[in-house]
């Protein structure tokens, strides 16, 4: 019996190994603001995708799930190819941000009203 | 092949799984569930093959453990699939993806073979203990591929 526990234990300290640098949730890193134009774009579950271009650099911005989108106010076509959008959020990876807010035009839309 | 996971992707129920929000909260949860029963009860007839317990006979055990473990596996099998249709073109460019699909066909494999082979009450010790052990690495390091889907960047 000993002896088969000793086989699970590194399964069990592997499973509970907390990721660090998770693109996931948030990683507690510094709040920046970015401003460029989409160059694609998946939305939809687990939560969308855009691909921006900040002054010929290629960022990546995670937005929200559609409800949450939709919750912001955004409407089919704001997130969409060609669009110029200013955004703040959290720096995560080299070039990744978790977008909190966003500003297409002027207009403010809030993702996470519980973070700004 | 990419002209397939465009047309997946498509598919009404894919943009069911991309939109919904309780839909797919749903779907994650029955993941969650099928997991859980593949991996609890798999580990604990995984022990036995390795000399755990050895009053409690495999094949009386299998006949308990086993089913559990299909159900699990079939289950998050399925939800899995409605998973990968929120994302298909991600998922399939994924390298831990792929590697996840891999130890799966291995952990299968390795079941089928004792399985469809000696099976539980006709193998030696030492094949089961060989199934045991194989079984007791690929399933926990398929759970492992999977959550690390989502905290990896590809």
């Amino acid at each position: 019996m000993r002896q088969s526990l000793t086989w699970l234990l590194p399964f069990v300290m592997l499973l509970s190994l907390s990721p660090a640098q998770a693109h996931h949730g948030w990683t507690g890193g510094e709040t920046i603001e970015i401003e460029g134009t989409i160059t694609a774009v998946r939305l939809g579950n687990p939560h969308g995708e855009l691909t921006l271009d900040v002054d010929g650099e290629s960022w990546t911005v995670e937005v929200g799930q559609p409800w949450r989108n939709e919750r912001a106010g955004l409407e089919e076509g704001d997130l969409a190819e060609g669009v110029e959008l200013r955004l703040s959020g959290e720096h995560s990876g080299e070039r990744l941000m978790k977008a909190e807010q966003l500003w297409i035009d002027d207009e403010h839309y809030v993702l996470y009203p519980g973070r700004i | 092949m990419d002209a397939l996971l465009a047309w997946l992707g498509e598919t009404a129920l894919a943009e069911w799984m991309r939109l919904s929000r309780w839909g797919y909260a749903a779907i994650n949860t029955l993941h969650v569930l099928g997991i859980s029963l593949l991996i609890g009860t798999i580990v604990a007839l995984d022990l036995r093959l390795l000399g755990c317990r050895r009053q409690l006979p495999p094949g009386e055990l299998g006949r308990l453990l086993q089913p559990l473990a299909v159900a699990g596996l079939l289950l998050a099998m399925a939800t899995g699939s409605l998973l990968f249709l929120a994302d298909p073109g991600g998922y399939a460019e994924s390298w831990l993806f792929r590697l996840k699909l891999v130890l799966i066909a291995l952990a299968v494999a390795n079941a089928l073979w004792l399985g469809l082979g000696p099976g539980l009450a006709g193998a030696t010790p030492r094949r089961l203990r060989l199934a045991g052990m194989l079984s007791l690495l690929l399933w926990p390091a398929v759970l492992l591929a999977g959550r690390f889907l989502a905290f990896v960047d590809d």
